[in-house]
């Protein structure tokens, strides 16, 4: 009996090792271990066997069993393996990758969050008002009466109603201290307008972000200090700053901010990045007039406020050269900024 | 305005500063440079020669071939065609290398055979104003050798931007002044002649308008000879950009640009006296001297004369028929102090402006009327200009008030940066002087000093911010509505982004065949759109109601520059009435989103597929995932597709498809899908949940179910009917197979195959079969009653 059992093992070893797939390996099995497999029968001949035999016979059936069930495991690794090594081949690490959409956010949506970020961090809450705006507020709160040189227009695009697309985003300041008492430290990103021809340097439609601190101590110090470190913050720590004299209605003393930077292949120069001043007092006492009270009262509260071009700033931030590229929307433009 | 060097050079030792310091000086009192022009002699290289043989070229009539000592020890040989020039002469040298500004670089070369190294030059080839023909001959003492630069005075003009504030600036007197007090060096101007004046009678000049023209004086100059300006004046002119037309227009520039007060001059033949300065009728015409011609209100005033004629819109520009000639020999010069608002209205009116009504319009200096009137006389050279009687009417405004200076105030504004005696000794310089009483007198050319402020502006100012301490200070503020806004927008945006969308921004303004395009959220009737009073063109006229105007315009452009896949946005505000007008000027904010195109970037791994309505849809779903949002059809006329757009039971935006005949008018290959939502509302959606579920504890199981239908039934008449089932055990479903052949082969033409699996599942037990079965049986039987359906 030992032999036939040794001649099954040998015959069931051999159909493995010629198993050349799982469905092989498996049909291997079931010819050897299934119900009907050649050595299950063969293990049902232990009843015929005298009982002295019985012992020896079924030790050697075991270790058959044993062998058969190493080998199969061990070809179904092999097999497994192979499968495996199959599964990877013509993978090309090289080709490119299935593409999907990658968007973009506009350079101008960019760069107002990266001022408002640092703004932010430094106190400042967003004020907003509305950009079809009346004449008060646009200019004549703004210490611009209406025979003022520095109120043209043919640079404003006004409408039947006698109102006006707001020329700078300064009349935030006046609907944020109509609306609200001291401490005041507010920044207004907008639109404003202006009557300009569009081409390389000028929209007729463009944005600015203007900034207001009014309180009880507000001095020059505090509008240099400030604004140093927001510029330093946005072109870097060690950014030179100038404070030029200038003028503007609302302000007094005015001043332009210019930044030295340098734009790619050209010697580092001065550019002009933002306008600034204290708050005139005469802002102060058209804003009691029109709240009744003196909850800014100009002997008692001093601001500053600064505003600056939002486009300008992408302009110079990406070395832009034509304004144009930021309202063209074209894609290829645009996705730079991904 | 202009200013040349050289004539600011008479008013102010400017000797030893670089341009780039006189630059800074400039920027530093707030006078911005816009522009450097140099002329002159900018080489060199072109040196002094003495010509010390001329001898005829063997080969050319008209050359002769010289020899010249430019100071090298050895002469140089120079082949010459001039001929204006003996030996001994000493001329320009242009040696090899000059650069000439005609543009070109001087070599050695032959000239029919003759070596000639170098060039000698006439005036007008190395910069200098034309001559006479031929070289130019130096004066015989002029060193050989030296650049020929160092003995002409080169000029530079700077072009400046002067504030409105400051029109004491506005000459190079005035600029004079600010540079001295900058640099802390006196004027050596020469003082400015005085006027012989007398009060005129009413039959020399009648003021009829006192309030606009507080002051008026006319000098009748007879005698005068029209003909062209001593070549000083016409330098002076030229030097700042200005053309020399003939002495009499041309004294009156050189006085307007040197005192900053301007002058007229009418012919007197021309003018029945009195002069007339009266407000004028309205609808008097008046033909200005550039031939526009303007019909004037009573607020317009003039200079006329007692027959009625207009000779001139006050302060502004003469009359096309008052002025002077070639043939006019007697003048009247006037000089006078008009009130600024007045000219400035008119002005801008009649849309004339001149130098003269820039400087009025900003305020002149009431002081400098009648010396700048003087000093033109004095210019005039006429045999009766010496002696002339300057008559004058009116009275000049009162000096500025005095300014109190409030140290304490000052010292705060500057962080005590400066001391109060430097800070005096500012306004000193500025030509202010202390009363006894600590008040400050104003000098007449500063009408814009008024209060502390101004004071306070001149002190820091010169003192300069470089010198005021920085300091970093700030308050807690709370977050704003208008902060929780753009926090929301920021989301949205990056969303998109993440979405595969561009961020566009267009031009608020639109144009009238854009409004093809809108689809505003609520539609608008006549009376609702905004248009503005003078647009800058037909293209943007009208504010946009709706940001797909704009979007439909960036795709466009895009499907030109044959951008295959366009997803584009854009949020911000857009602008209408309501109600036909009744409501005005409403502003609100909107998010629009435009899909057209791939659905994906072109690869090799899936073929190229045109977004269609769901594509555009997953985009609405993705941007609110946390909302079921639906599209509930609603007609759009222009549109295709058109539907309201819900979050839940919330409109929040509008959908459609632009009809395809648009489509094709933009030059967009494929279906074009648009969204515009309102951004009030979507900012609510983007919050988080409230509070986070609990994750199921027991397991749930799932049904299929496939049903075939009428091919235009809508998926809505499924929801509809499982939404009516309110099945408590029913958690999700979702359709995951869609299948209609319009062959017919495999499901008649008209039908739809459709299959949904059902989730089942209680939260506080494991159901039993019965219960899923059953539970499912009741959606079936529910389902069943949708016409024409049938399962599979």
């Amino acid at each position: 009996m030992n032999e036939q059992i040794a001649s099954i093992q040998t015959a069931a070893l051999e159909l493995i090792a010629a198993a050349s797939d799982e469905r092989s390996l498996d049909g291997a099995r079931i010819a050897v271990l299934g119900k009907k497999g050649t050595l299950s029968l063969a293990g049902a001949l232990i009843k015929d066997i005298p009982n002295e035999e019985k012992a020896a016979f079924g030790q050697s059936l075991n270790s058959a069993r044993t062998a058969i069930t190493e080998a199969l495991e061990g070809k179904q690794k092999t097999l497994q393996a192979i499968a495996d090594n199959a599964a990877l081949a013509g993978i090309d690490l090289t080709l490119p990758a299935r593409a999907l959409h990658t968007g973009s956010l506009h350079p101008l949506t960019l760069i107002r969050d990266e001022a408002i970020q640092i703004l932010r961090r430094m106190g400042f809450a967003l004020a907003d008002g509305p950009e079809i705006e009346d004449e008060y507020h646009c200019f004549d709160a703004l210490n611009t009466p209406a025979d003022h040189p520095a109120r043209n227009e043919k640079d404003t695009f006004y409408f039947d109603s006698g109102k006006l697309l707001r020329t700078h985003t300064s009349s935030v300041q006046i609907r944020t201290m109509e609306s609200s008492a001291p401490p005041i430290r507010i920044i207004a990103p907008g639109s404003a307008y202006r009557r300009d021809e569009i081409d390389a340097t000028h929209l007729s439609v463009f944005n600015q972000l203007e900034g207001l601190f009014v309180d009880t101590d507000v001095t020059l110090p505090d509008l240099k200090g400030t604004l140093e470190y927001f510029l330093r913050e946005m072109f870097g720590t060690s950014t030179e700053v100038r404070f030029r004299p200038h003028f503007f209605p609302f302000t007094e003393p005015s001043f332009e901010i210019d930044v030295k930077l340098q734009v790619k292949g050209q010697a580092p120069r001065w550019i002009e990045v933002a306008g600034c001043g204290m708050v005139d007092p005469a802002v102060f006492g058209s804003i009691n007039a029109t709240r009744k009270d003196k909850a800014l009262d100009p002997e008692k509260v001093t601001g500053f406020a600064f505003g600056m071009g939002l486009d300008r700033l992408a302009m110079i931030r990406w070395g832009i050269k034509d304004i144009r590229l930021l309202i063209e929307n074209d894609i290829r433009f645009l996705a730079q900024f991904a | 305005m202009n200013v040349s060097l050289n004539w600011l050079s008479n008013h102010l030792d400017l000797s030893g500063k670089s341009i780039s310091e006189i630059s800074d000086l400039f920027t530093f009192a707030g006078v911005e440079v816009e522009g450097i022009i140099t002329k002159g002699i900018a080489s060199d290289k072109i040196v002094v020669a003495q010509i010390m043989e001329a001898v005829q070229h063997p080969d050319a009539d008209k050359l002769k071939v010289t020899r010249v000592d430019a100071g090298e020890g050895t002469l140089r040989q120079i082949v010459c065609g001039a001929k204006n020039y003996k030996v001994g002469d000493k001329v320009p040298c242009c040696l090899p290398g000059t650069e000439l500004p005609a543009g070109f670089t001087i070599g050695e070369t032959k000239m029919r055979g003759v070596e000639s190294k170098g060039m000698l030059a006439a005036a007008e080839e190395i910069g200098l104003p034309k001559g006479e023909d031929g070289l130019l001959i130096l004066p015989a003492d002029s060193p050989i050798g030296a650049p020929v630069k160092t003995l002409f005075d080169s000029d530079t003009l700077l072009e400046l931007e002067v504030t409105p504030n400051r029109p004491d600036l506005l000459s190079h007197r005035g600029m004079a002044r600010e540079l001295a007090t900058l640099l802390k060096t006196p004027l050596i101007s020469e003082a400015l002649p005085e006027a012989n004046t007398s009060e005129s009678s009413p039959d020399f000049i009648k003021l009829e308008a006192a309030e606009a023209c507080p002051f008026y004086s006319a000098t009748r100059i007879d005698g005068v000879k029209v003909g062209e300006s001593p070549d000083w004046l016409k330098e002076r002119l030229t030097s700042i950009g200005l053309r020399p037309i003939n002495n009499l227009v041309d004294i009156t520039n050189f006085v307007l640009h040197e005192t900053g007060q301007p002058l007229h001059a009418f012919d007197a033949a021309k003018v029945t006296l009195p002069l007339v300065i009266r407000h004028a009728t309205d609808g008097e015409p008046f033909t200005a001297l550039d031939e526009s011609v303007h019909t004037l209100t009573a607020e317009d005033l003039l200079i006329s004369d007692s027959s009625g004629a207009t000779l001139a819109l006050a302060g502004i520009m003469g009359g096309l028929e008052s002025g002077v000639t070639e043939s006019t020999s007697s003048i009247l010069l006037e000089a006078a102090y008009f009130a600024p608002s007045g000219i400035r209205r008119s002005s801008r009116r009649t849309a004339l402006s001149s130098d003269s009504s820039y400087r009025y319009e900003r305020g002149s200096d009431p002081q400098a009327v009648l010396s700048a009137a003087a000093l033109a006389i004095s210019l005039l050279e006429s045999r009766s200009a010496n002696g002339c009687i300057t008559q004058t009417a009116g009275t000049l405004p009162l000096p500025p008030s005095p300014v109190s200076l409030d140290l304490n105030r000052l010292h705060h504004l500057l962080g005590d940066s400066i001391s109060t005696e430097s800070a005096e000794e500012i306004l000193t310089r500025l030509g202010l002087a202390k009363h006894p009483d600590g008040k400050w007198a104003i000098p007449s050319f500063r009408q814009d000093l008024t209060r502390h402020i101004d004071l306070a502006e001149e002190i820091t100012r010169v003192h300069g911010l470089a010198n005021v301490p920085s300091r970093l200070r700030a308050t807690f503020v709370p977050t704003s509505e208008t902060d929780a806004a753009y926090d929301a927008d920021m989301i949205l945006r990056q969303r998109l982004a993440a979405l595969g969308l561009h961020e566009c921004q267009t031009i608020k303004l639109i144009a009238e065949s854009q409004l093809a395009d809108i689809y505003p959220l609520r539609p608008m009737q006549d009376g609702d759109l905004i248009r503005v009073k003078s647009p800058l063109s037909e293209d943007h006229a009208i504010m946009r109601p709706s940001i797909i105007p704009g979007l439909a315009a960036s795709a466009e452009r895009n499907a030109r520059q044959q951008a295959k896949s366009i997803r584009i946005f854009e949020m911000g505000r857009v602008f209408r009435n309501a109600g036909g007008g009744k409501a005005r000027d409403q502003e609100s904010e909107s998010l629009a989103i435009l899909v057209s195109g791939n659905t994906n970037p072109s690869s090799w791994a899936a073929k190229d597929r045109a977004a269609d309505l769901y594509d555009a849809k997953a985009v609405l779903s993705a941007l609110l995932p946390n909302q079921e949002i639906t599209l509930k059809p609603k007609d759009r006329e222009g549109f295709v597709l058109a539907a309201e757009i819900k979050a839940g039971e919330q409109t929040i935006g509008v959908f459609a498809r632009l009809a395809p005949s648009r489509e094709r008018e933009l030059d967009l290959g494929s279906p074009t899908f648009v969204a515009e939502l309102d951004l009030a509302k979507l900012r609510k959606l983007t919050a988080g949940p409230a509070h986070a579920a609990d994750l199921p504890q027991f397991p749930g199981s799932s049904r299929d179910a496939a049903m075939e239908l009428p091919i235009d039934t809508p998926n809505a008449t499924i929801e509809a009917a499982l939404a009516k089932a309110k099945e408590p055990l029913l958690v999700a479903y979702e359709c995951f197979d869609l299948f209609s052949d319009p062959t017919g082969v495999k499901i008649a033409a008209d039908r739809k195959s459709i299959a949904y699996r059902f989730h089942y599942r209680a939260s506080e037990r494991t159901l039993v079969l019965k219960e899923i079965d059953e539970a499912h049986k009741r959606i079936l039987e529910l389902l069943k009653t949708i016409k024409g359906l049938v399962f599979r």
